[in-house]
C-alpha cells in the first residue's frame, strides 16, 4: 500500500473531496468549447493543436482545433476551442 | 467579466508578441508571479500572441530576459493611450470642450416661439404682447419669466380666456384659449325668398308671415316667409281701446321681423351625358421613372434613374429645385426631378347597354353636381335620346326631383318693401 493510497482512503474515510487530500487537478468542460483546469502546475507545451498542462504526478493533454487560452492564473487555466480530446498521461 | 474588460481599458493593456525557444517557460512563469495574461494565441511556430495590463510589462521584462524570449508590444488600447493621443492633438480637446460650451451657451436662448389654439387673436398680437412681457426670439432662457407673461397675455388680450407659456429647449410655446363670444344674432327685417324654382313641399315658419303654402309653384325670388306680418284681426278691438284718445282709428302698422322657416320644395335637376360605343383615347399604364439630374451651367448630370426613359409615348412632370439666391448672387446649380409617365394608346368598344349605363352615370354625375348639400333625390329618371341617323353615340338625358331647402334671407328696409313687394310675389322674376 502506498502513501498515495493511505490518503485516498483517509480522505475516503474523513469524506474530505479527493481533490483537496490529493492535490488533484479540477477540470470542467463546457461542451467542446471550454476547458477550466485548476489546480495545475504550468503549461509544458502550448500549438493551436495541443495544449499540454502539467499536473500532480503527470500531465493533461488537449487536443483540438483553433485552441487558445483564454487566461492563465496561478491556479486556473481556461482554453478555448474546439476541444477534440483530454488524455492524462 | 464584463467588469474585468472595464478594468482593463480603464488601466490600459497592450498585446505582446513573444519570440523565443520556449514561450510556455515565460507564460508559466508569467502565471506563478502572478501576472494575468489573457487571450493567448500561437499565431506562428516561434510566436505567441497574449494581452497584459499596461502596469505588468516592467516586470515581465525581468522575465523574459531570464526564460531567454524577447517580446515586443505590438498593440496598444485603452484609457491611458486614448488620453495620450488627445493630449498630443491640443486644438481637437479645446474644440471638443468649446464644442460643449458653444452647444451648452446657445441652448439657453429661446429661438423658437410657437403660438397654439389662437384662430380669431391674430398670431402676430400675441407676438407682440409677449414681446412686450420680455418673450421674443433670443432672449435668454434665465431672464424669461413664463408666470408674467401668462399675466400680460391675459391682462393685455381680452380675447383671451386662459395663456399658457412652455419653455422646452430653445422652443417656447405660447398655448392660448380664446374665450367664445356668442354671435350677435341679425334681427334686422328680412324675408325668406326662394332662390330656386320648385313646388313647395313645406313650410315651417319660425317667425313671419307664411307667403306661400304646400303646392304652390314658386319662381326664384319670390317670397315665401315674409317679415312683415299684417295686424292681425284679434288686435282690431285691442287699438281703439288702447288710443282713446284719439277718435280716428290709426292705420293698422304692420310689424317688421327678421323671418326664419324652413322651406322644403321639389325642385327638378336636368343632366346630360353620353357614352361612345368606340372610344379611343390615351391613358396612363402607371408605369413610371424618376430621373435626378444636376443641372450646371446648361450641363446636365444625371444623379439617380436611368440614361434612357423605356417607354415609347410618356408624358412628364419635372420640378427644379435651386438654391435661394443671396443678395444678387446666384448659383448656377439647380437641381431638376423628373417623372416620366407612361401613357399608351387604347381603344375600346362598348355595346349599346353598356354605353347607356355609363351615359346614364354621367348624366347622373352632371345632377349631382348641381345638388345642393341637403338634396334629397326623390325621384330620377334617364331617357336616351334617339336620333334619327344612327350614331356612334349614345346621349342619355336624366330628370331628377329632388326635395330641398330653397328658402334664402334677404333683407329689406320697412318702408319701400311694404308698398311694392308684399302684394304681387309673382310678379318678380
Amino acid at each position: 500500500m502506498t502513501w498515495r493510497e493511505w490518503k485516498k482512503r483517509l480522505s475516503e474515510f474523513l469524506e474530505i473531496p479527493n481533490d483537496v487530500m490529493l492535490n488533484l487537478p479540477r477540470v470542467v468542460l463546457m461542451g467542446n468549447l471550454q476547458a477550466f483546469i485548476e489546480n495545475h502546475r504550468g503549461i509544458l507545451e502550448y500549438t493551436p493543436q495541443i495544449v499540454r498542462v502539467g499536473i500532480e504526478e503527470g500531465e493533461l493533454e488537449i487536443t483540438g482545433e483553433k485552441l487558445i487560452l483564454r487566461n492563465i492564473l496561478p491556479d486556473e487555466i481556461c482554453v478555448e476551442g474546439m476541444i477534440k480530446t483530454i488524455t492524462f498521461k | 467579466m464584463f467588469l474585468f474588460r472595464l478594468m482593463n481599458f480603464l488601466v490600459g493593456y497592450v498585446t505582446i508578441t513573444i519570440r523565443g525557444e520556449a514561450p510556455e517557460k515565460f507564460i508559466n512563469m508569467a502565471a506563478a508571479r502572478g501576472i494575468f495574461l489573457w487571450d493567448i494565441a500561437r499565431p506562428g511556430e516561434q510566436t505567441m500572441r497574449a494581452n497584459v495590463r499596461l502596469s505588468a510589462v516592467r516586470p515581465l521584462r525581468h522575465i523574459a530576459r531570464r526564460t531567454r524570449c524577447g517580446f515586443h508590444i505590438t498593440r496598444r488600447a485603452g484609457l491611458p493611450f486614448l488620453w495620450m493621443r488627445l493630449a498630443r492633438r491640443k486644438a481637437l480637446a479645446f474644440g471638443a470642450v468649446l464644442f460643449v460650451l458653444g452647444l451648452y451657451f446657445l441652448s439657453s436662448f429661446v429661438w423658437t416661439i410657437e403660438v397654439t389654439g389662437n384662430s380669431r387673436v391674430p398670431r402676430k398680437e400675441i407676438l407682440s404682447v409677449a414681446s412686450a412681457a420680455g418673450l421674443n426670439r433670443g432672449v435668454p432662457k434665465w431672464r424669461l419669466d413664463c408666470p408674467a407673461v401668462e399675466r400680460a397675455l391675459k391682462a393685455n388680450l381680452p380675447a383671451i380666456s386662459w395663456a399658457g407659456v412652455y419653455v422646452k429647449g430653445t422652443k417656447v410655446t405660447i398655448e392660448v384659449v380664446e374665450k367664445t363670444i356668442p354671435e350677435k344674432k341679425n334681427q334686422s327685417p328680412a324675408h325668406i325668398v326662394a332662390i330656386k324654382a320648385g313646388v313647395i313641399k313645406e313650410v315651417l315658419v319660425f317667425s313671419g308671415h307664411a307667403a306661400a303654402k304646400e303646392g304652390d309653384t314658386v319662381v326664384p325670388g319670390q317670397i315665401l316667409i315674409s317679415g312683415i306680418i299684417p295686424p292681425s284681426e284679434e288686435q282690431k278691438p285691442e287699438q281703439p281701446g288702447s288710443e282713446t284718445h284719439s277718435e280716428q282709428p290709426a292705420p293698422r302698422q304692420p310689424t317688421y321681423v327678421h323671418a326664419a322657416g324652413i322651406v322644403r320644395a321639389r325642385v327638378w335637376y336636368e343632366g346630360y351625358g353620353e357614352a361612345l360605343l368606340a372610344e379611343t383615347g390615351k391613358r396612363f399604364t402607371g408605369h413610371r421613372v424618376t430621373r435626378v439630374c444636376m443641372k450646371i451651367k446648361g450641363r446636365e448630370i444625371i444623379l439617380a434613374g436611368p440614361q434612357k426613359i423605356p417607354f415609347l409615348h410618356y408624358q412628364t412632370e419635372t420640378s427644379v429645385k435651386k438654391p435661394p439666391p443671396w443678395r444678387n448672387l446666384h448659383l448656377p446649380v439647380e437641381l431638376v426631378i423628373s417623372k416620366y409617365y407612361e401613357v399608351e394608346n387604347y381603344r375600346l368598344v362598348r355595346n349599346r347597354a353598356e354605353a347607356r349605363r355609363l351615359a346614364g352615370e354621367r348624366a347622373l354625375h352632371a345632377v349631382q353636381k348641381q345638388l345642393p348639400q341637403g338634396a334629397r333625390i326623390v325621384h330620377k329618371q334617364l331617357d336616351e335620346l334617339i336620333v334619327k341617323e344612327p350614331e356612334s353615340l349614345v346621349r342619355v338625358k336624366a330628370f331628377v326631383e329632388s326635395l330641398e331647402e330653397i328658402g334664402t334671407e334677404q333683407p329689406f328696409t320697412p318702408g319701400e318693401e311694404s308698398q311694392n313687394q308684399v302684394p304681387a310675389p309673382p310678379s318678380q322674376p
